[in-house]
């Protein structure tokens, strides 16, 4: 537990030593509400000292993993190795002329640029860099992530509807639908958590894990799974991009926002991506506990190395899958996600009780628990694909050239006779 | 309520709820009022949170900014020229007399009455004390009011659900179309 002992100022493992003295300084010097504030300044201008740069960082990053997925070479002309290309796209989109339609909501047209900032910095407050490093221990910090977050939606769904453009329209309706029915199975799979972790608070969570000695992808691997295709669906990244999906709707919600506007939507999509990728190392990875390393190793290094990892997974899956349909997203969604949340809310009770009331030894009892979860999800996405995965039907033996007018809902017919009673 | 921060804190978000509340009778268009009555429920929110009572104010952020109003907004989409045409009406005048009624015996209220000053410290884990006096002391309403929504749900699925046989007919209509103009290639 040596990591929870304050630490010296001077200590880089531990960077709210710094903002401690500081405060201290303020408190013994000045009125109480005063060192409060300076507290919470010095955490706002952190978070934004480190976002800032980060984002410069992440547009690279993000271009050339996915350009390396596709076997292209990506930015590479501005700077060496293309690292200036964000500043390049940065001046391109200052420079460019904003546009704003003439039969747009005129002041509602302007909030969701900025508006869209609240959010995603805001929930960076509840997140744990360390045993000290969190601006905010909130009690109910699981559930302040997901209302947080959640928010998000209205700026969207303002932008879609002020730009006066059916697109855009389309665009927020479709963000709307599939982030309400995400973020049921998001908080199934977070219920799960706070079931074995006991506690809303997010550094409570690690604290836990640290305390088992596991971490909880182990232990809940449909829950971290339901959780990061639910943050992939909230964050509109590829996979599930529908609401931007450049070959049916232009480009959605921000169809009509042109220049910087456009710029700061693109970077919140990244701050977003961010974020949700060091929720998703703090709830399932061990946040900024790795196996006693945290003594040595920055606790800070360790999270944004976690973040990473994950933020490298959520690249992949862009860079990888092709985009769904809303129906299947839809159905994905209701069909999977939530009984399976639902199914692992019920074996999180049982198993819980197991360890609390009946006192089960927990060095036997977890690695089991964890071998039965693990088992129940592969049986679970087995079933799933199953059933509704690709079959006979629809992977013809050979090529097959469509003659005359086949397709839609006659094709469907002749494969519904066709299997029922034709051949 | 007492000291500086609890002024500094206190002042500008009972500005923002009631400015905000007043902009929704102000304002013509729907979707603008809307707008403000978001923000009036954020302006409830911190106000909750000035009082201790964390968790009640991220509930009022999660059910009343993020589903609530998204509820409504869908609302206001589906009705037709709802959005654009908040039209005049003959009861204005009237209804301005009613609401001046009612927020001067609202007032007349709060400044008569005699409040009881609860002087204990606030919890500080609202959420577990709450989580377990609802499923200890409240779980009867509460398993009552869980019934309710499932039922409210399964109405509104059973409402939204169309017959199969209107969805065959509508098939078969697609069906017959489609051979009419396509002078039967099978």
């Amino acid at each position: 537990m040596s990591a929870l002992l304050l630490a010296a100022w001077y200590d880089l493992r531990d960077l709210s030593g710094i903002s401690r003295e500081i405060t201290e300084w303020v408190g013994n010097w000045g009125p109480e509400w005063l060192a409060s504030a300076v507290s919470g300044a010095i955490g706002a201008i952190a978070i934004l000292a480190v976002i800032g740069p980060t984002l410069m960082l992440l547009i690279w990053t993000e271009r050339k993993v996915i350009a390396r997925l596709q076997v292209r070479y990506g930015p590479n002309r501005v700077g060496p190795r293309g690292l200036l290309q964000p500043v390049a796209d940065a001046v391109k989109l200052i420079l460019k002329e904003e546009l704003v339609p003439r039969a747009a909501d005129k002041w509602l047209f302007f909030l969701p640029p900025v508006l869209v900032f609240i959010p995603a910095l805001l929930v960076w407050g509840v997140l744990p860099f360390g045993p000290h490093m969190q601006v905010a221990d909130l009690n109910v910090g699981v559930l302040f992530l997901l209302a947080v977050s959640g928010t998000n939606v209205l700026v969207v769904f303002i932008a879609g509807w002020a730009s006066n453009n059916k697109y855009a329209l389309f665009g927020a309706m479709r963000v709307i639908a599939m982030t309400i029915s995400y973020e049921i199975a998001m908080v199934l799979a977070l219920l799960t958590v706070v079931f074995f972790t006991g506690t809303m608070s997010i550094n409570g969570i690690v604290l836990w894990q640290q305390q088992e000695d596991l971490i909880l992808i182990v232990l809940l691997p449909m829950t971290a799974l339901t959780f990061l295709l639910g943050a992939t669906a909230e964050l509109n990244r590829t996979p599930m991009d529908i609401a931007e999906a450049e070959s049916e709707i232009v480009a959605g919600y921000h169809t009509e926002y042109s220049g910087m506007r456009f710029g700061l939507f693109y970077a919140v999509e990244l701050a977003n991506t961010l974020v949700m990728s060091a929720f998703m190392a703090t709830f399932f990875l061990g946040g900024w506990w790795l196996w006693g390393l945290d003594a040595w190793v920055p606790s800070w290094i360790i999270l944004l190395a976690k973040t990473s990892l994950v933020y490298f997974v959520f690249i992949w899956l862009r860079g990888t899958l092709p985009r769904l349909r809303i129906d299947q997203l839809m159905a994905f969604c209701w069909k999977f996600l939530v009984p399976a949340g639902l199914l692992f809310v019920a074996i999180a009770a049982v198993e819980r009780t197991l360890l609390l009331e009946y006192g089960w030894d927990r060095t036997i009892a977890l690695p089991v628990m964890a071998a039965i979860n693990a088992a129940v999800t592969v049986a679970a996405i087995g079933a799933y694909a199953r059933v509704t995965g690709a079959d006979a039907r629809g992977a013809p033996a050979g090529p097959r050239m469509a003659r005359g007018r086949l397709g839609g809902l006659r094709a469907a017919r002749q494969l519904a006779q066709a299997s029922s009673g034709g051949d | 309520m007492d000291g500086v921060a609890h002024h500094l804190a206190f002042w500008p978000l009972a500005v923002i709820t009631v400015g905000a509340a007043l902009g929704i009778l102000v304002s013509r268009n729907l979707i603008h009022a809307m707008v403000m009555l978001i923000l009036s429920f954020i302006g409830v929110a911190g106000l909750y949170l000035l009082l201790s009572a964390e968790f009640i104010a991220v509930v009022q952020i999660l059910v009343y900014v993020g589903a609530i109003s998204v509820l409504m907004l869908f609302a206001i989409l589906l009705t037709p020229r709802a959005a654009r045409d908040n039209a005049e009406t003959a009861m204005r005048y009237p209804g301005l007399i009613l609401m001046g009624l009612v927020i001067a015996a609202t007032v007349f209220v709060a400044l008569e009455t005699d409040w009881s000053v609860v002087r204990e410290e606030p919890v500080t884990e609202s959420a577990r004390v709450i989580g377990r006096s609802l499923i200890n002391e409240f779980v009867l309403p509460f398993e009552i009011a869980a019934v309710l929504l499932t039922a409210a749900l399964v109405g509104a699925v059973a409402l939204a659900r169309r017959d199969d046989e209107d969805i065959d007919a509508h098939e078969e209509s697609l069906t017959l179309e489609g051979q009419d103009d396509s002078g039967g290639s099978s």
